[in-house]
């Protein structure tokens, strides 16, 4: 071989591989692992979006493209193509992954709007509650409404759980019963106590004191009348106010009474049937009265025949106006309790035969009529 | 002779083909299938929501492959990647049953426990109210009795939830239980503390 053939030979040689080395540097992989890895984390973000709960449907269509392609995928992980040969698994693997991101931005929005409905009904049933529990707690009224008001707060405190565990639907789903319990109990608080907002009940009332303080005027003696919205005992000498003092009821006394052990304070006129000094009462001193009178006697009767009152429950009795027996004890189970001090003052000032009447409010605008609003108004927001 | 041959000729391509064509591997895919259908059992749409999901993908992905080899003349069907997703499939489901099992077991254990602390404060509640004086300071505690009346009615609630394998409402449920009656025993003592002994229980009223 001459000088100028080995130079040839080299000159082809060194081509050859240029042209080879050239041509394997373009070969493409079938699988573009940039895109496969992209399309991975795309899919684990929405698994962090619980997109499958979320957005079922959407999760489901990309879910499904991801299996299929990704079984392609693992059987043309080794091939390679010539940069100009058509990849149609290249081409579906980045669609999949712009639909990705789309799905990614779509259940994140989604995400977000849920947990922002979860925020506000669960924000807006707290302050219900709160309201319904502050109103209840101010006219003394938490048995009206007996397991209902623990069974909302269980499921208040339940969607707060849920909301703080990113389960919104959930938070949602207890949210709306509580709401829906809450409703129903300022009905029943309605039904139950509307007659303190009942324009009609309410002048019924107000012609019972006037005819109690009328009388006292008449007969130059006292009288006492006592308003339970207002648990205010005032005592009337001459037909005018000699003084005023706030009472105490019984653990139920808003509601009418009924039957005997209901905790309920009687409605009507009474009169001190008799007077227990210190040593004779538990309860330091204390005004008997004539519950149950012919009025509550003729509703007691009618009611169990109705049978709104059940059979064996007796209309009760013992009513009285009362001191304290322990300075701390909150409620009575039907009476009318005062501070001792001023049940000495009152004892000393009326006798047997004086006039008591119980009303359940001398005006309109009473707590009970302003906490029924304030619920009827909470119900509607 | 010629005549025979030809008939044999015929006969053996015949024979060719209809041995030749390939079948779809409906062992497998219905193996694949009864797996799938066990984990949905199991509790998987709920406690492995994505993972189910992209098992139901991977089923759609072994019939649309059945689907498309059917669609193919008979002698160019090759149901190889259908056998080979199916089996695929099935270990997947197994898998995805195994993980759904598990994450259910740890709910419930978490229910069943939160149960048993709600129901331990309902009973500590309960008995502090039974501790509480008889008679007119009774009356006191009228309203606290009625609810923990009302928490020991709830817990009726945990369990209708356990029945139903609702495990997480169970949880959430009896830890609203139990830190609502601890808020009532709080309040049961504070009041005993305030009133005392109590006297004889009154008559009527």
């Amino acid at each position: 071989m001459t000088k100028h053939q080995r130079l040839m030979y080299s000159f082809a040689s060194g081509c050859v591989f240029l042209v080879l080395v050239v041509i394997l540097t373009a070969c493409t992989e079938a699988v573009p692992q940039d895109v496969v890895e992209a399309i991975e984390s795309i899919d684990r973000n929405l698994m962090d979006l619980r997109a499958a709960e979320l957005a079922p449907d959407d999760y489901s269509r990309f879910a499904h493209q991801w299996i299929a392609l990704k079984a392609r995928v693992e059987a043309e992980e080794d091939l390679i193509h010539w940069p100009w040969e058509p990849n149609e698994l290249d081409l579906a693997l980045r669609k999949l992954y712009e639909e990705g991101i789309q799905t990614v931005a779509r259940v994140a929005d989604q995400r977000k709007v849920l947990r922002e409905t979860a925020e506000h009904k669960l924000t807006a049933v707290e302050n219900r509650f709160q309201v319904l529990t502050d109103q209840v707690g101010a006219i003394d009224s938490r048995l009206v409404l007996g397991q209902q008001l623990i069974e909302t707060d269980l499921l208040v405190k339940q969607a707060r759980a849920f909301f703080e565990d990113g389960k919104f639907e959930r938070s949602i789903e207890a949210s709306d019963k509580a709401g829906q319990m809450l409703t129903s109990q300022a009905t029943v608080l309605s039904n139950e106590l509307g007659r303190y907002a009942d324009h009609g009940r309410i002048g019924r009332w107000q012609r019972m004191a006037k005819d109690t303080i009328a009388w006292s005027q008449r007969h130059h003696t006292s009288a006492i009348i006592v308003s339970k919205a207002d648990r205010v005992l005032t005592l009337y000498k001459n037909g005018q106010k000699v003084l005023s003092y706030p009472v105490r009821l019984g653990f139920n006394g808003i509601r009418e009474k009924r039957y005997q052990g209901d905790g309920a304070t009687p409605e009507g006129r009474y009169h001190i049937t008799g007077k227990r000094g210190q040593g004779q009462t538990q309860f330091y001193r204390a005004l008997l009265l004539d519950y149950p009178n012919e009025e509550d006697r003729r509703r007691f009767h009618s009611a169990r025949k109705t049978g709104l009152i059940p059979a064996s429950k007796g209309i009760g009795g013992q009513i009285e106006i009362h001191g304290v027996e322990n300075e701390l004890m909150a409620q009575t189970l039907g009476c009318v309790m005062l501070e001792n001090a001023q049940m000495v003052y009152l004892y000393d000032r009326v006798e047997k035969g004086t006039p008591v009447t119980i009303v359940g409010a001398l005006h309109e605008h009473n707590s009970v009529a302003e906490a029924l609003a304030n619920l009827g108004q909470r119900n509607t927001i | 002779m010629t005549e025979k041959r030809l008939n044999f000729a015929l006969i053996a391509l015949a024979l060719v083909l209809v041995t030749g064509c390939a079948k779809p591997p409906t062992e497998q895919i219905e193996a694949a299938e009864k797996a799938v259908a066990e984990a949905q059992q199991s509790g998987a749409a709920t406690y492995v929501a994505e993972e189910y999901t992209k098992l139901e993908g991977a089923l759609s992905a072994l019939k649309k492959e059945v689907a498309d080899q059917d669609t193919k003349f008979a002698l160019l069907r090759d149901y190889g990647k259908a056998e080979q997703l199916a089996i695929a499939a099935k270990t997947d489901a197994e898998r995805v049953k195994g993980e759904a099992e598990k994450k259910r077991e740890e709910a419930k254990t978490a229910a069943l426990q939160a149960q048993q602390a709600a129901q331990e404060s309902v009973r500590v509640t309960l008995d502090l109210v039974a501790k509480a004086p008889a008679g007119k300071d009774r009356a006191a505690l009228e309203a606290i009795k009625a609810d923990a009346d009302a928490l020991k009615a709830s817990l009726n609630q945990v369990q209708i939830a356990i029945d139903k394998a609702d495990y997480q409402a169970a949880q959430k449920q009896a830890e609203a239980i139990r830190e609502k009656s601890a808020a009532v025993s709080h309040e049961i003592e504070t009041a005993l503390a305030k009133i005392g002994k109590g006297k004889a229980p009154a008559k009527k009223k």
